[in-house]
């Protein structure tokens, strides 16, 4: 699993994070080579979203790095000794190379689809307006939703919303995705859509990284399975190995339960 | 009531429209400027910044505005002194300028509160999208906080449009030639109260009305879709429209 140029398209490496007292992530390392799927599972609690978090700086790790495309995100301390962001407009650059897609879609209520669409692109990264309206155009016909790209987020489903998201995600030709439970807030019926976009891209060979709850697609999709419990990685492997031949007890028993 | 001293002073009282409403106009403008600056200072992690603002507001909100005219324009003569060494006299000798300056920190200060719990309201989800995709505080705050702020907050700055039309009226008593004002003048030479305020009265019921007007459209516009307010937009304005 090396790339030719022997830069790993992500690198986390020994990420912290804890909440008051609570320590929620007690040393995560994850390597994404280019064109990986890694899908990270585990119970509730566990830690997947917070870490997920960490790798864009939404959540700032009390330690640890991140190093994507092999350029590691500064941190500086503050007086009380503190990780905190180091170099904001390095942070904004890193940031704009991974996409991003919420657990609640979170798109913009005041723009259109086709707005929520281009702004990052237009607003971030500078792009010709006239390219990236072409390009978000072939996105939201891609996700299957140009039709409805004058109306707003409110006007649409949950399903077609997160594919909205998606694309604008996409927009940005990002060189990771990361999705945080990205069919947890569907209704069971809209949960198939989603997952179909999300195999697509997954054939095309992008980097993702999925937090997620849909053994299915983790098993099918990615090229690794993480498995997560009480904020470190019990368990990793290929998905054939991690579902068909658990070695450990929790990850058994998770797996019993979540099949 | 004598109709024909009415149709006489219809058009005197009426020629004090334009200063009423440039008066308005004036102080809404920079007021709202100043609203968000102190409604970011209020906001802010400076303990300094934000007690300055909470100061400013609780200062301004808290005593009627016929005082705070009154101690800017005849107040600021006790510092004339110091106001003509700094070169600040000239402004604060003008009516015009005391009655704006007043005007603006008291809706500055109403309206701060406004833009701030607009801005809390913006769902912490759009704004941690806007930081995932790459954009600066500022490019966050132009591009996603502030639009849905001033949604959330258009039915209360309706409101706070309509108390500012009324609180103009009190520029009367530092010599402007307002509405108000002019009424005065008026009542003074004709001791005919009561046609002369209702003629007033009637003006700022139609100033009112079409603002009211103007602010319903601006939330069917703007507030229609959004999901904050849902697709039936409340008119909040028509609820609370009572006298500060």
């Amino acid at each position: 699993m090396t790339t030719p140029n022997g830069t790993a398209a992500l690198v986390a490496e020994d990420i912290h994070k804890h909440f008051g007292s609570l320590e929620v992530l007690k040393g995560i390392s994850l390597t994404a080579e280019r064109e990986d799927v890694i899908s990270i599972i585990g119970a509730s609690g566990s830690g997947k979203s917070t870490f997920l978090r960490c790798i864009n700086f939404l959540e700032t790790p009390d330690a640890g790095r991140i190093v994507v495309g092999g350029e590691e995100i500064r941190i500086k301390q503050n007086r009380l000794g503190q990780p905190m962001i180091g170099d904001h407009g390095q942070l904004s650059r890193i940031r704009s190379k991974l996409g991003m897609v919420f657990q609640s879609f979170n798109l913009w209520s005041h723009m259109t689809v086709l707005q929520n669409v281009m702004e990052g692109p237009l607003t971030v990264l500078r792009h010709p307006k006239q390219e990236v309206h072409d390009r978000a155009v072939d996105l939201l016909e891609k996700v299957g939703i140009a039709e409805k790209r004058h109306g707003y987020p409110v006007e649409l489903s949950g399903g077609q919303q997160q594919r909205v998201a998606i694309a604008r995600a996409l927009c940005m030709q990002p060189q990771v995705l990361l999705f945080d439970e990205p069919t947890s807030a569907l209704d069971p019926e809209l949960v198939g859509e989603v997952l179909k976009v999300m195999r697509d891209l997954a054939a095309e060979g992008r980097t993702m990284i999925v937090v997620t709850h849909e053994m299915g697609f983790a098993r099918e999709v990615s090229s690794r399975v993480l498995f997560l419990a009480d904020g470190r990685v019990e368990e990793e492997n290929s998905p054939a190995e991690l579902f068909g031949n658990p070695q450990s007890e929790r990850c058994r028993r998770f797996l019993a339960s979540a099949l | 009531m004598d109709f024909e001293f009415l149709a006489r002073i219809i058009p005197q009282i009426a020629a004090g429209l334009p200063t009423t409403l440039l008066l308005v106009a004036q102080s809404l403008a920079l007021g709202f400027v100043l609203a968000v600056l102190v409604a970011l200072m209020r906001l802010s992690a400076n303990s300094l910044a934000s007690g300055f603002a909470y100061g400013f507001v609780y200062v301004f909100r808290s005593t009627p505005l016929l005082v705070q005219i009154f101690l800017i324009y005849y107040g600021s003569g006790q510092f004339r002194p110091f106001l003509e060494d700094v070169g600040l006299w000239v402004f604060f000798r003008d009516a015009w300028f005391c009655a704006v300056l007043a005007l603006t920190f008291n809706t500055a200060a109403y309206t701060s509160e406004i833009i701030r719990g607009g801005i809390q309201s913006v769902p912490r989800g759009e704004i941690e999208a806007g930081r995932a995709v790459g954009m600066s505080a500022l490019q966050l705050f132009r591009r996603v906080t502030f639009p849905i702020a001033i949604r959330q907050a258009l039915p209360a700055y309706g409101n706070e449009v309509i108390l500012m039309v009324k609180a103009s009226s009190l520029a009367s008593t530092i010599t402007i030639l307002e509405i108000t004002g002019i009424a005065k003048t008026i009542i003074a030479s004709t001791f005919r109260p009561v046609e002369v305020f209702i003629v007033a009265g009637a003006l700022y019921l139609a100033i009112n009305f079409c603002v009211t007007q103007a602010i319903r459209l601006a939330e069917r516009r703007l507030a229609a879709r959004s999901s904050v307010s849902g697709k039936k937009p409340v008119r909040r304005s028509e609820q609370i429209a009572v006298a500060r």
